[in-house]
């Protein structure tokens, strides 16, 4: 057994309650809880408040502009994302994206917002308490060292959030509510270099909603893992062409998705494979995700229109 | 601030009532409370599927939904599934193709199927494994499930 901490629980439904009680001490917002709560079972958060965001029609709001461009409520689950015909249609690499999530079932359950705000993720952090404690901790949670780098100078955990590196080619922005008004981020600037942050959320603020600016070009995405559905991430590609040439976005390598850009299409799997190194953050050899990489990005470019 | 509330919801059709601790999970309101055990308490972290509910119809993993966010909703466990005392064309697959070996991830591929079959009863094969990525069987091998589940779904085209 494994049974959730004590907590009291607030489910308002208006965005200025929601964002009061989030910035009441020990309060921690929570939507589809698919991350949140396996990580408050295995004592790595004990929050004395959950906020649901669930009930707040804002967050649950989804807009077309008439050049397609998207606005999504952070509420808005994976699931009615991904099959949304918009998004579909104009957004083929997002819908991906939101479908590479875990499992159908999570998707239905785990919402955008949730996933722009996962935390990041090591093989020595996401684990039951007792697991944790017979190293001693790592310097993420309870503990001095970092076991992925002991001689590093922070906290490696990688993020993990497939909607990311989409997202941050497609231009998104995160805009915020808070008690002095909206605060857009663009999607890419929210996550720090130290992996012990997590998501940088300003304080007192909740994510409202995203927006997707009208599509501009294909970007294509691959999500590597073990197996075809639950598994995170062990490398994350997304990349597209730019009027100078070619960009990629890596991530589950590294606290910060890494955007690396290209001359030419033919250029961009080394200059991948020469500017990422993933970390031993996941049980599969990081020499392996290393030559990856390149596969991953040709695989990304083969997808494309040529 | 709710330490403790008073919920309402409507599971399997009937109106239901409990006081629970904010932080008790929508498994243990059922399993606990409400005294439905077939609603299964796997993994306890949301990746195996044993403990897959619907609420408004959609999939939902038990054990990682606090209760107190289903105030109000419609719950169905497996132990609504079945139509006027009789099993249903999903459960009477798994029971005539044996797609059980030790049967504790059989409610929760039972909710997810028939999820699945009333959203989209065309669905392709590809569909169908797709929808079953969300379960775990450890015994099986999965081929017996399968089996059950494409039987279930003619079944459920064509009623006999």
């Amino acid at each position: 057994m494994l049974p959730l901490p004590r907590f009291s629980w607030e489910a308002p439904d208006r965005l200025p309650d929601l964002v009061r009680l989030a910035a009441e001490p020990g309060a921690r917002l929570v939507a589809g809880g698919t991350d949140l709560l396996p990580s408050m079972k295995h004592r790595i958060f004990r929050p004395g408040t959950l906020v649901s965001t669930r009930r707040v029609p804002e967050l649950r709001t989804l807009r077309v502009g008439a050049d397609h461009s998207l606005s999504l409520g952070a509420a808005l689950s994976l699931r009615e994302l991904a099959r949304h015909a918009e998004v579909r249609t104009h957004f083929p690499s997002l819908a991906l994206a939101l479908g590479s999530v875990a499992t159908p079932t999570i998707q239905g359950m785990a919402t955008l917002g949730g996933n722009l705000m996962l935390d990041t993720r090591c093989m020595y952090y996401n684990q039951p308490s007792g697991w944790r404690a017979a190293l001693g901790g790592c310097l993420k949670c309870e503990g001095t060292l970092c076991h992925v780098a002991p001689r590093g100078a922070g906290c490696y955990a990688a993020h993990s959030a497939d909607t990311v590196p989409v997202l941050m080619l497609l231009g998104a922005t995160a805009v915020f509510a808070t008690p002095n008004g909206e605060l857009p981020i663009a999607v890419g600037e929210l996550y720090p270099e130290d992996g012990r942050e997590g998501p940088r959320c300003p304080p007192g603020a909740v994510l409202v909603r995203v927006e997707v600016p009208a599509p501009q070009r294909a970007v294509a995405f691959r999500k590597l893992r073990q197996r075809a559905a639950i598994d995170y991430g062990l490398l994350l590609t997304a990349v597209a062409p730019t009027p100078e040439g070619w960009e990629a976005v890596i991530s589950a390598v590294a606290p910060q998705p890494i955007r690396v850009a290209a001359p030419t299409r033919e250029a961009l799997a080394d200059a991948v494979h020469k500017a990422v190194q993933p970390l031993p953050t996941h049980q599969q050899a990081s020499t392996w995700r290393k030559r990856m990489l390149r596969v991953e990005v040709a695989r990304a470019l083969a997808s494309l229109p040529a | 601030m709710s330490n403790e509330l008073v919920l309402h919801l409507v599971v399997n059709g009937e109106p239901a009532r409990a006081l629970v601790p904010a932080s008790r999970t929508l498994l243990e309101l059922l399993r606990e409370d409400l005294g439905l055990t077939g609603t299964k308490h796997g993994c306890d972290v949301g990746d195996c599927g044993a403990c897959t509910v619907l609420v408004n119809g959609l999939p939902r993993l038990a054990c990682i939904t606090v209760a107190a966010d289903c105030a109000g909703e419609h719950v169905d466990t497996i132990e609504g599934v079945a139509v006027g005392g009789q099993p249903s064309a999903i459960q009477a697959a798994f029971d005539h193709h044996v797609a059980a070996q030790c049967g504790y991830c059989t409610p929760g591929f039972v909710m997810t199927l028939t999820h699945l079959f009333t959203e989209e009863p065309e669905a392709d094969e590809a569909s169908l494994r797709h929808a079953l990525g969300s379960n775990i069987c450890r015994c099986t091998g999965y081929v017996k499930i399968l089996a059950a589940a494409r039987d279930a779904q003619a079944r459920m085209r064509n009623p006999a």
